[in-house]
């Protein structure tokens, strides 16, 4: 029987300081073998648990996409005993990888469709892998149109710059960044997501939406989609509820009869009315 | 009894027929032979669900803290004593508060009673004022309440409210505080104290219903559920760590625990924590000549210093 | 077949040869669950035991691997327990619970491999009940006191003496080292005579709430229903069909290891997000939570109630709060279903 709470042990190649604040790192972690690569075969939009052996283990999105071979990406905020843990981790080190675990962006629904991919802050990470998985060669014939309108309190916070500088120059690709308030040095967009969102009034039409952010700034997207002609069956949300198994057995993070780790947590936005409120 | 009843109903439904208070907690009868259970009244016409008799063991202090209603509260001494203690601590806000005191003789032990009933179930029991008369599928006894008394209310010193707006009968005499069951333990070797309370903390299944039941028991974050630091292991199964968890826990209560006995009736295990949270009200009382919940104008034990404070545990004297 | 009560205690004691024997013994005044190291320990006259024996299976602390890590990276071992193990006089309904427990363990995607593992190594030898207690409602749960779900052997009281039911292969391997006779007709006649005069008297009426709870999330009912639930874990962990759990690394007995203990949903700190967010933020949300998990999520996704009626919840709850008066009261409510 295979044992789902065994870790894979990585190497932790890269601890990289992602935003100025310091308080997210982005990790890069590298499989130590073919076999331990294939026994992790993924699709944008799933998490994996990390564990720092000896303080334990949480679960994160997987910021990488399964084209960017021999290794896994994870952006971790600064906020409890695992995070900390990894961000004072020197390179070299072994971390746990479990997983993958969830479901994940429904990639085959999705092909021949427009995607606008909407994201806030630091809930970017599994937005990147799908990007970055879509912009692939091997893949972008399969999708239309790729707006992506990602957002952060200043430019500081904004998550994997290098790759959005690139983006900005690709044709591809429509990559709206914005920032809250005006900041010294930032001549781009100015303004919160959902009146960006309806600035740039993507179309509806053979399109879906995938939004991931803070509660907040879904809670106000979601009309703007609306007026803009999304159909709750056309927006995918990914949820974050705490968790702990991350495979439907330790009971926490159920939203109604579904588990956020093993049925989610990636849900369309009209399955997500049909269950109540407790995410 | 049923005059105190009685009492309780009317001063209750008068209350709420008068909009003084939005809800009146009492104790109404439960769904078990020797149960009662914390009751919301909210209408006149419910007042008639209240009860009193000797089985309304719970604490209702601890339904009080931070609320914004208008609450009247039956309480018993034990119950009055924690109210007062909260208050000390800005937990309960005086003027939302009314409360109907009783003077109360003692509430009993279900583990006692059980255990006269040799394991036997009790299908039904009657409380007189005095006894309970008990029947099981094979059996009929009657015992006397004061020989099945819990032994917090054996031991109680303020059987009459310490503070109440209303009494709903004569007071009933007090007693003098007698610490020998706790002097006696005192009296064993470390080994001997350290192989009870292992055994007794062996039984722990971290149900955490003591620290839920307590009415002092309040903290915002308690520090066994807390993971930065990570200040006690979270496994039912360390004896040690089971340990440490009441021994903080009873040291937190220092000068605020008033004996009433509630996290020992809400154990499920039957563990004798009792021995512990009594320690602290001998130790308090004799160090700091500190009494829980008996005068307003008392400072905390451990909130006050002066400079003769009794130093025992830092300094040999 | 028949075996006497004088010799149980041989039987366990030759089990014990085998398989590591769990029985009811006495702690207290209570029962409870344990390894047996000698079968004069188990006790016959009891109602049932304080804690379920689920955690034979579950235990409420367990290792699940240890580790080391060098410069060579992290080297893993993993504690699967396969000893035989037999669990004696095991109630019906707590057997019946083992079978709700599989579900959870052995779920659409993902097979607990301590939990499967113990499960099939372990013989359930049930005790049925001849005098159901008050609180006991399993014939309102598809459950009875000589139900024989799950169970590999089934004993029937009938005096000094059980009449053994053999439910399974497993079972019959068990009774090889028993002195066992061939029960006679009198005897059987006894111990159909016993399961009829076995009267479970309490009841609760589920027909229609499962419908009630799909439609009531947002009833005002869960601002009253759960108002004096003090939020402890006395209900869950006393719980033969509660799973929930929350994983730790752990140095104390082992150099670094991983470890499970039972957790509760009645906890704040259940559901806590990293953000300090919590979507059962009160009493409310969390009672709500395990009411509708027991009799509507479990039912959603396994098409059975996660309720036995053992009645450990009722008898365990510091301030008598009692599931039977719960699910009544959602009964008599009006359904509303927005927020």
């Amino acid at each position: 029987m295979n044992n789902p709470y065994l870790p894979l042990p990585m190497k932790l190649v890269k601890n990289f300081t992602e935003t100025e604040d310091k308080l997210i790192h982005t990790f890069t972690l590298e499989f130590q073998s073919e076999e331990d690569e294939k026994s992790f075969a993924y699709t944008p939009g799933q998490f994996a648990e990390l564990c720092v052996f000896g303080k334990g283990e949480a679960p994160f999105g997987i910021a990488s996409s399964p084209t960017e071979k021999g290794q896994l990406k994870f952006s971790v905020a600064k906020v409890g005993v695992v995070s900390t843990a990894l961000h004072l981790m020197e390179e070299g080190a072994t971390v746990g990888v479990r997983g993958p675990l969830g479901n994940s962006f429904p990639m085959e629904d999705l092909k021949g469709k427009n995607l606008v991919v909407i994201g806030g802050g630091f809930a970017f990470t599994t937005l990147r892998a799908l990007s970055t998985y879509i912009l692939h060669p091997d893949n972008r014939a399969d999708f239309g149109d790729l707006t992506v309108i990602y957002g952060a309190r200043n430019p500081g916070l904004l998550l994997y710059k290098e790759e959005l500088a690139e983006w900005e120059g690709r044709s591809d690709i429509n990559l709206v960044q914005t920032i809250d308030r005006p900041a010294d040095g930032w001549d781009g967009r100015v303004g919160f997501i959902p009146a960006v969102v309806e600035e740039v009034a993507p179309s509806a039409e053979n399109t879906v939406a995938i939004i991931c952010g803070p509660p907040v700034m879904i809670k106000f997207t979601m009309p703007v989609l609306e007026k803009l002609g999304f159909k709750p069956e056309q927006t995918i949300m990914s949820l974050e509820n705490r968790m702990k198994c991350g495979i439907g057995m330790c009971g926490r993070c159920n939203v109604g009869s579904q588990y956020v780790c093993k049925d989610g947590p990636v849900f369309t936005r009209s399955q997500l009315l049909e269950l109540p409120n407790e995410y | 009894m049923s005059g105190i009843e009685n009492a309780v109903q009317d001063a209750a439904k008068k209350l709420l027929a008068e909009n003084k208070v939005d809800v009146v907690i009492g104790f109404a009868q439960g769904s078990q032979p020797l149960r009662s259970t914390p009751a919301f009244i909210r209408k006149p016409e419910e007042a008639e669900k209240l009860t009193w008799n000797c089985t309304c063991e719970n604490n209702l202090a601890n339904y009080l803290r931070k609320k914004e209603q208008k609450i009247g509260v039956v309480v018993k001494g034990c119950d009055s004593r924690s109210i007062l203690a909260l208050m000390k601590e800005n937990q309960i806000n005086r003027d939302n508060l009314y409360i109907i005191g009783v003077p109360c003789s003692g509430m009993i032990d279900r583990k006692q009673v059980a255990d006269l009933c040799e394991g036997k179930e009790i299908i039904a029991a009657e409380c007189t004022d005095d006894a309970l008369v008990l029947k099981g599928h094979d059996f009929e006894k009657t015992v006397n309440i004061v020989d099945v008394l819990h032994r917090s209310c054996a031991a109680c010193t303020h059987k009459n409210p310490v503070i109440y707006d209303e009494m709903v009968a004569e007071a009933v005499t007090e007693q003098k505080e007698d610490f020998a069951d706790i002097e006696a333990f005192e009296a064993k070797s470390t080994a001997e104290r350290r192989a009870y309370l292992s055994q007794e903390l062996s039984k722990c299944i971290r149900c955490y219903a003591c620290r839920n039941a307590c009415p002092m028991c309040y903290c915002e974050q308690c520090f066994v559920d807390c993971s930065t630091p990570e200040w006690v292991g979270k496994s039912a199964s360390d004896i040690q760590d089971n340990m440490l968890f009441q021994a903080v826990r009873v040291f937190h209560g220092a000068g605020r625990c008033t004996d009433c006995g509630a996290c020992e009736r809400a154990c499920p295990m039957g563990i004798d924590l009792r021995i512990l949270t009594r320690k602290l009200v001998k130790d308090a009382k004799e160090l700091f000549d500190a009494e829980a919940g008996v005068k307003m104008e008392d400072k905390p034990a451990l909130s006050t210093f002066e400079s003769d404070d009794p130093q025992p545990f830092l300094v040999k004297e | 077949m028949i075996i006497t009560k004088q010799d149980i205690p041989n039987f366990l004691d030759s089990l014990k040869n085998n398989y590591q024997v769990f029985a009811p013994v006495k702690q207290d005044n209570y029962t409870m669950f344990k390894a047996i190291t000698s079968g004069s320990d188990a006790i016959l006259d009891y109602s049932n035991s304080k804690i379920p024996p689920k955690g034979i299976l579950f235990p409420q602390t367990e290792e699940l691997f240890s580790y080391k890590v060098d410069k060579q990276g992290a080297h893993l071992e993993e504690k699967i327990d396969s000893e035989q193990k037999v669990i004696f006089g095991i109630r019906p309904c707590d057997a019946k619970s083992i079978a709700l427990l599989d579900n959870v363990f052995n779920n659409d995607k993902y097979e607990d491999p301590y939990y499967l593992t113990r499960r099939e190594n372990t013989v359930l030898v049930g005790i049925g009940c001849n005098q159901p207690q008050s609180t006991c409602f399993c014939t309102s749960v598809e459950g009875g006191p000589f139900d024989t779900t799950n169970l590999d052997l089934l004993l029937v009281d009938i005096g000094d003496k059980y009449v053994v039911e053999v439910l399974t292969d497993k079972g019959k391997k068990v009774l090889t080292s028993a002195a066992c006779s061939d029960a006679s007709e009198a005897d059987k006649q006894a111990a159909a005579k016993t399961k009829e005069s076995a009267t479970v008297v309490s009841k609760v009426n589920l027909d229609g709430l499962k419908q009630k709870l799909d439609s009531n999330f947002y009833d005002e009912i869960w601002d009253s229903i759960s108002e004096k639930c003090i939020g402890c874990a006395a209900c869950t962990y006393s719980c033969p069909t509660c799973h929930c759990f929350d994983i730790v690394d752990e140095a104390k007995d082992c150099d670094g290891c991983r470890v499970r203990n039972w957790d509760s949903c009645m906890f704040p700190e259940f559901t806590i997000h990293g953000s300090g967010h919590n979507p059962r933020p009160s009493g409310k949300e969390r009672f709500r939570n395990r009411v509708m998990h027991k009799f509507k999520y479990f039912i959603d996704v396994n098409n059975a109630t996660a309720c036995v009626g053992c009645g450990r919840c009722i008898q365990n709850c510091p301030v008598n709060l009692d599931i039977r008066e719960v699910l009544a009261d959602i009964q008599g409510s009006e359904a509303r279903s927005v927020s």
